[in-house]
Parts: structure tokens; sequence; C-alpha cells
């Protein structure tokens, strides 16, 4: 079963920061985890050559984030087809500018490790505006752990 | 970039003498109606039931409404007479936030937390 490889597993905080690593790959018990999605308030941001850094607080922890700025630039993407690029860098800009200090954003990405902790590598980013979404997100969190995360997490996907 | 604490979620109700969350420098995240604020000094105060706290707005460039609800995330200051400010260093108006669902979520969530510490560490 590959569904928690193609779905953005929704975590807390605590529980993203707490998964483990093994061979690159990253588990929550047995359970394979690669894209994930959070919702919290930004309340840091740091703009460095070729990237965005911002940090994502939802009440029980706070996930760092990272946006690649660089397409234009990077020997990965000199691969890809210019007009393709563009589009990529273009929407990677759009998501920087809506991660401002102060607001709450549900963040989307795969989870990568960098110098020991576990970080999102955002591949997009929605505003929530409606104050109600963080509560949301906390109770799917636990319904999705309690009902399904901790039993893939004992048996393994 | 340099380690950022957590907004302990907590609200205004346990925020007493006794409660564990009183605690210099503490990162709490909190959310009342703003009931007064002050332009020259930047002062605003929020209140949830019977509880209320002032809170230091200085770093905040957001617009303030006396009667809407507001959170904050920030660091705890303690006066001398025992009073806690709560130095903001993010804020977002939440009007149409369910202070009951909210209450209710925010106990699930804590139900909750030990199971995931167990988890991760089984």
């Amino acid at each position: 079963m590959d569904v928690t490889r193609r779905s953005h597993a929704k975590l807390l905080a605590l529980d993203l920061l707490s998964l483990s690593t093994s061979r690159g790959c990253f588990y929550r018990g047995e359970m394979l985890v690669s894209r994930v999605e959070t919702v919290g308030v930004v309340v840091s941001r740091s703009v460095k050559p070729g990237k965005l850094l911002f940090v994502v607080d939802d009440g029980t922890g706070c996930i760092p984030c990272v946006i690649w700025l660089n397409h234009e630039t990077s020997p990965y993407y000199a691969k890809h087809s210019l007009p393709s690029v563009r589009v990529k860098a273009q929407l990677s800009r759009d998501f920087a500018s809506l991660a401002q200090l102060g607001v709450v954003a549900r963040v989307r990405g795969e989870v990568k490790g960098y110098k020991g902790s576990n970080e999102i590598t955002v591949s997009d980013v929605v505003l929530e505006t409606d104050p109600n979404a963080q509560l949301l997100h906390w109770v799917e969190c636990v319904q999705l752990a309690r009902n399904c995360y901790n039993k893939l997490s004992k048996n393994g996907v | 970039m340099d380690a950022i604490a957590s907004g302990a979620l907590v609200t205004l109700t346990e925020l007493n003498q006794s409660s564990a969350y009183l605690k210099q420098g503490a990162s709490l995240r909190v959310t009342g109606k703003l009931v007064d604020y002050n332009l020259v000094t930047a002062m605003a105060v929020i209140v949830d039931s019977d509880s209320s706290i002032q809170v230091d707005t200085s770093l905040l460039t957001i617009h303030f409404r006396v009667g809407s609800l507001y959170q904050f995330i920030g660091e705890l200051n303690i006066e001398p007479n025992g009073e806690g400010t709560l130095r903001a260093r993010v804020g977002r108006i939440v009007d149409g936030l369910d202070m009951n669902l909210y209450q209710q979520s925010l106990q699930l969530l804590r139900e909750h937390l030990p199971e995931l510490a167990l988890a991760h560490n089984p």
C-alpha cells in the first residue's frame, strides 16, 4: 500500500519533529512519511540567497520550512525546459510572498532533515483566513493519528 | 535560523497566580477580546471569561479594534507585583473564532499529546 507515500500526512508539529529517519527516509513508527501538511502561524521569516526560510507554529511546536527560489540558476533544473522552470519559479515566489509574519498558513511539502532537525521543503502555501481553520487542523491531526497513523505505524506500510 | 520557542496554548483563566504557565519568559499563545488599547504605550488588554491580560503590542503592525477577538504569541514578563504582561511578537484578529470549540479543541489536543509521546517512544 503506497498511500502514505503519495498523500500529505496531517501531522502536529510535535509529531513531525519527532519523526525518525533511516536511510534518508522518515518514519512515524513503522509508517513511512514523505509528504506532510501543517497549519499554523508564521512566526519567523528570513530571506536568504536562493531561498526563503520561515517557521510555522501550530501550538505544539515550531516547524522550520524552506521555499527554494533558485530554480533559474540551480543546476538541478538546467535539464528541464525553460518555460516549466519559469512557471515553477514564479509559483515559488508567489508562495514565498504569502508566508508573511503573523499569518496562518497551510503548508504542504516533503519532510527533510537539516542539521539534525526535521523541516519541510515547501511545495505549496495557502493562507487560512478562517480563524477556525487551526482548530480543524488540530482535530484532524488527532483523528488521523488515532484512527489511521497509529495503526499504520504499528503494522508498517 | 535561531530556534524559536513555540507559543504554548493557554487560556487566560489558566494564567493565574498558581498556574504552571506563569513563568518569566514563557512563550505563550493567548486569545481574548480586546477591551482596551492605548495608542501611546501600545498596551492592549484582552479578556476571556473573567480573566484578562495586558499585551505589549509595540512590535506589531496590525490594526486594533476594541471589541474584536485577538490572538497573540509572545513572551511573558512578570511584573514585581506578580502580574504578567505578554510581549507579543505576532498577533492577529480572530473574529469568528468559536471560543467554545477552541476550548474543546485545546482539551482534545492536551489529551492527545501524551499519546503522541507514546507513539514515538513505545
